[in-house]
């Protein structure tokens, strides 16, 4: 079992190398979206915003989810339990909100002119929203003090109950036949929906928010790497002081009592 | 604004505020360790009493 003390497990230049691409990749997939790639024949301009929206998704789905199971089971694991891991599961499920919430808003943008509502219990719409529900209710489950170790096991619980949801949101377009189409850019045999500069646009979209992810992942675990170095530097401080005070009571008491007087007793 | 002006520029907007705010927690956080690593002695070894607690004892 391995302390909060272990060395940090990022890299900064390669963290920033990688924001960066993200960061050109962002760029160009707005450019591409909005003023190159040609209007939708069904859905004209609106078709735009799905440039960003299924990507912003599997980032929050797949990505952010895999992640915090991954580490959440590593931790569970008596042979892998490694503090490292409670923090990689905790980073992903922060960054993993975000994208969730922006998920449900972006749909929330493009559904309000294509359905005709801003909001529909759609199943898939539904389980969304239980994700970021979930993942908020993560976040707080951690912030209740606990000693470290029972922290870690109770986040990694919860995650695995994230975890459900994940294949929830992804097949609910195919096990219910509700508002939300089905695959935006493959259909369940793989096929590509979209073609020429539209999929070039969606990869480059895809990797755009994929670099995002792992640069804010890699930001978010070195923000709680450092919270549980300062936590263990304060402990040892805290028993470094108590231990001179015991040594200087210690050596009061070796001198012996001395009478108000200065008398010796 | 359109919708799809509206979309992109609360999703550009959101994800700009959020990592600046993580920008900004990781230069607070680094601050406050190297505070706490410089202002306070570093804690009694078993070089100083070999009586004393080790270096990094856990409670």
């Amino acid at each position: 079992m391995s302390t909060h003390s272990e060395e940090l497990g990022t890299s900064p230049r390669w963290l920033t190398v990688v924001g960066l691409l993200g960061l050109v990749a962002l760029g160009f997939t707005v450019w591409l979206g909005l003023w190159i790639t040609p209007p939708d024949q069904v859905q004209g301009n609106l078709a735009r915003l799905l440039y960003i929206h299924p990507p912003i998704a599997t980032v929050a789905l797949y990505w952010a989810g895999g992640v915090a199971l991954a580490g959440s089971l590593l931790y569970l694991w008596p042979r892998t339990r490694s503090f490292f891991w409670d923090r990689l599961a905790a980073s992903a499920v922060e960054v993993g909100a975000v994208f969730a919430a922006l998920t449900c808003v972006t749909g929330s943008i493009w559904g309000r002119p294509a359905w005709g509502a801003w909001w529909t219990w759609d199943a898939r719409l539904t389980s969304s929203a239980l994700l970021f529900i979930l993942e908020v209710g993560y976040l707080a489950l951690r912030r209740v003090p606990a000693d470290p170790h029972l922290r870690a096991r109770r986040s990694a619980i919860a995650a695995l109950l994230i975890a459900l949801d994940v294949p929830i949101v992804h097949f609910s377009v195919d096990w219910w036949q509700t508002l939300h189409q089905g695959g935006t850019v493959l259909d369940p045999g793989f096929n590509l929906h979209v073609h020429g500069s539209m999929a070039w646009t969606f990869l480059l979209g895809f990797i755009a928010f994929s670099l995002l992810f792992v640069w804010l992942l890699g930001v978010r675990y070195r923000i709680e790497a450092l919270q549980d170095q300062l936590c263990d530097r304060e402990l040892e401080v805290s028993l470094s002081d108590r231990w001179r005070e015991g040594t200087e009571l210690a050596g009061v008491g070796a001198a012996g009592p001395t009478e108000p007087d200065g008398g010796a007793a | 604004m359109s919708y799809v002006d509206a979309g992109y520029a609360v999703a550009l907007a959101s994800l700009c505020v959020y990592a600046l705010a993580l920008a900004l927690r990781r230069r607070r956080w680094e601050h406050a360790l190297k505070a706490v690593r410089t202002e306070v002695p570093p804690p009694a070894t078993a070089a100083d009493d070999p009586a004393g607690p080790a270096s990094g004892a856990r409670l």
